[in-house]
């Protein structure tokens, strides 16, 4: 048997990629969760920077009043805050004797099978949407402060210019500042966009199973803890350095000169 | 009803404590070029930022053909449709090409179809001698190529009349010319301009009326002629004898250029 | 506690059951990640090549692995570290050690940008009165080099703050854990308590960044040393 001149250390890592399905399943999960929260956070940070940059006194001030919150505040807290507010909302109605809404009954899956193994893929449940809808909040003031930022560095002369011509100002901030501000914020979103993986793991603290959960699991199943950690680690690194430097090339294809 | 392109009246402006503007009157009639001159500081700049109404006066009226612009409700995007404007910065849309700065507006504001739009736009590039750099980006040109593209955006919208801010206050020595070249032209073609300059020799050439701006009042006015000749204003002369030391030169430039 | 806990019980109980481990974390990470962030910078700027790589290196790990799998890392993963600690002190070592690694990583960044800052002068004109270049770091170059620090050393001192709360799942009793212990029995009380540990992080980044930290248009030069 080969297994017996191996060293242990490789032999422990073997035995953990015997999980594959499992690893599998959590990388899965997290790329989803990733993704929609990269997404949601882009929207509303965008929301938010033009708010803050060309709202009215109120709004801009309600803008800034989100971002300095959420960024002042850990995320595991917002999570938890988030979670249990269905819950206390219910409490609240159940006191009163109003109907309450259903939570955590609902689930939407792919189940398939793959190389002998059975997976089970949740797309949309109770946690996943309060995982979601707390990592987008997050992301979103976050990248709101990187747009601004980028919003902020084109000159005023090219509103103006555009005001000169008869474009409404809404229609020269969507048109002619935008374009540019997206484009000039390329590099600082990279680092958000590239990073964020990395705040999917905090779910793992309200019972999501993606990677980190999943590793617990095959900890728990083979006790080889540090090897489990590792080899999550390693795929962090991996999808890091990844979406890294695919942002990189696209940021050099989509070069305009003088931008 | 008006005859006046545009009409000026009593316009004031401060900014926080200090007042810009203290009570500027004038009009210009069709095919007229102005040109409005005067110390920096004196609020020239300001003044075609409300005849725009980019930034409102407190007190006065602007008429743009006998309309009030600084009544309320008014349509202030579908005016400065009829407003063209140079910027001494150029502030062409950097991440659009030359062609398509020149042709964004008609799509957006006028409503034009693509082609159509592009085919207009390159006629006022023609007007402006770019055609050739349609499909380059204002960064791949050089400052006087970037204010001609500027000027032809502000033609291709058939405006009323065209401010001119400083408009080679900007460029390097050796690319004014090319740009006072296409100012000529326009004028001579019978293109209502307000100009702020400073460059004397264009004034002499083409300007119907000279004004005097300084501390935000009107301190002379008159043709070209009298500036030149006899000016009243001590004011007046100071700055143009000020400004001849340094813009001087630009004298045997126009004269060059006069003679093509 | 029969009773239900009410606002002041539970603003109260988090800051004084868990604000003093809290700010310790924060402040142990904070220490060890300066004494590895600055030195890691002085090898990146002042070293040869090749320390230059691993110094590097070790900033794409530190800044790739997610803090809380570090927290678990140190606190569990690793079978000897601290064994010379009862096994409940072990996670409260694990957890400033991954916090202190992780924060080596971001202030190497932002002390190899200070240094580089400051104007290569101002070496020179230190060389030219006679100081090696051990002084000429010392007297010269580090106290403008700490100066230009500042604004991104205090949003660092925000994100470890705000990393300290991670700690609430490995048994250190520090505010997030304080708070959710409270409200455990009371689900209507969460969200509650949750907004209170909230506004008191607040109370201790929102000041701090607002003073020290970076105005409006150095932002866009910061690319890659904030947040993440």
């Amino acid at each position: 048997m080969i297994s017996q001149s191996l060293p242990k250390e490789l032999l422990d890592f073997l035995r953990v990629l015997e999980f594959w399905d499992h690893i599998l399943i959590g990388l899965a999960k997290t790329m989803w969760l990733y993704v929609w929260a990269l997404l949601f956070g882009f929207f509303l940070g965008l929301l938010l920077a033009l708010l803050r940059q060309y709202g009215g006194r109120i709004l801009s001030r309600i803008a800034t009043g989100y971002v300095e919150i959420v960024r002042g505040t850990p995320l595991l807290v917002q999570l938890l805050f988030i979670y249990f507010l269905p819950f206390s909302i219910n409490s609240f109605l159940e006191a009163q004797g109003l109907p309450f809404i259903p939570i955590g009954r609902w689930s939407f899956y792919v189940t398939s099978e793959l190389f002998g193994r059975t997976m089970t893929m949740v797309f949309l449940d109770h946690i996943t949407l309060m995982g979601i809808l707390t990592l987008g909040l997050n992301s979103a003031a976050y990248q709101a402060e990187y747009f601004r930022g980028a919003v902020m560095s084109i000159s005023s002369g090219q509103l103006e210019a555009a005001q000169s011509i008869g474009m409404s100002r809404r229609s020269g901030i969507l048109h002619i500042v935008l374009p540019q501000a997206l484009r000039r914020v390329i590099p600082a979103w990279s680092n958000e966009a590239a990073y964020l993986p990395k705040y999917t793991v905090v779910v793992f603290y309200i019972g999501l199973t993606e990677l980190f959960a999943q590793a617990h699991y095959i900890i728990s199943q083979t006790f080889l803890t540090l090897s489990v950690y590792i080899v999550v680690s390693l795929i962090f690194l991996v999808i890091i350095t990844l979406i890294s430097k695919s942002l990189d090339i696209l940021y050099k294809r989509t070069a305009i000169p003088g931008l | 009803m008006d005859k006046n392109v545009l009409n000026v009246v009593n316009v004031w402006k401060a900014y926080d404590e200090l007042e810009v503007l203290k009570g500027i009157s004038f009009e210009l009639a069709k095919r007229e070029v102005k040109v409005i001159f005067g110390p920096s500081g004196s609020g020239k700049s300001t003044l075609l930022r409300c005849i725009n109404m980019l930034t409102p006066p407190d007190k006065g009226e602007i008429y743009l053909s006998g309309q009030n612009l600084t009544a309320p409700g008014v349509d202030l995007n579908a005016m400065r449709a009829k407003i063209g404007m140079v910027f001494q910065h150029f502030n062409l849309f950097s991440h659009l090409k030359a062609i398509d700065n020149v042709s964004v507006g008609l799509r957006r504001v006028k409503g034009f179809k693509k082609e159509e739009a592009r085919a207009k736009a390159l006629d006022a590039l023609h007007q402006v001698k770019m055609t050739e750099w349609a499909e380059h980006y204002p960064a791949q040109l050089s400052g006087g190529q970037q204010q001609r593209v500027g000027i032809a955006r502000a033609l291709a919208m058939k405006p009323d009349l065209i401010l001119f801010d400083e408009p080679t206050s900007a460029l390097d020595p050796e690319l004014i010319g090319e740009v006072l070249q296409v100012m000529l032209d326009l004028a001579k073609a019978g293109t209502t301009m307000v100009v702020v300059t400073h460059e004397m020799g264009f004034a002499r050439a083409v300007a119907s009326e000279m004004i005097f701006i300084d501390q935000g009042v009107v301190v002379e006015r008159g043709t070209a002629e009298h500036f030149f000749v006899s000016p009243e204003s001590e004011r007046v002369k100071h700055f143009l004898r000020q400004i001849n030391i340094l813009y001087g030169h630009h004298e045997e430039l126009l004269k060059e250029i006069n003679e093509d | 506690m029969s009773n239900t806990p009410n606002i002041q019980t539970i603003f109260f109980y988090i800051l004084t059951k868990g604000l003093f481990a809290t700010l310790a974390l924060t402040a142990l990470g904070l220490l060890i990640g300066f004494a590895i962030g600055l030195l890691l910078a002085l090898m990146r700027v002042y070293g040869p090549t090749e320390i230059g790589w691993f110094a590097s290196g070790y900033e794409k790990l530190f800044r790739g692995i997610p803090v809380l799998v570090l927290i678990f890392i140190f606190s569990f993963g690793i079978p000897g570290l601290f064994s010379y600690l009862e096994p409940l002190e072990r996670p409260i070592a694990g957890v400033i050690l991954a916090l202190g690694l992780r924060s080596g990583a971001y202030q190497s960044q932002i002390f190899r940008g200070a240094i580089l800052s400051v104007n290569p002068g101002q070496m020179e004109a230190a060389r030219a009165i006679g100081m090696n270049g051990f002084q000429s770091f010392r007297h010269i170059v580090f106290p403008q080099a700490i100066r230009l620090a500042v604004p991104s050393w205090s949003n660092e001192y925000a994100v470890v703050i705000k990393d300290s709360s991670f700690a609430y799942g490995v048994g250190i009793i520090e505010m997030t854990r304080v708070a959710f212990d409270i409200a455990a029995n009371f689900p209507l009380l969460m969200p509650l308590s949750m907004a209170i540990v909230a506004i008191i992080y607040l109370i201790f980044t929102y000041p701090v960044t607002k003073l020290f930290g970076e105005r409006q248009t150095k932002k866009l030069k910061d690319f890659g040393m904030g947040g993440g």
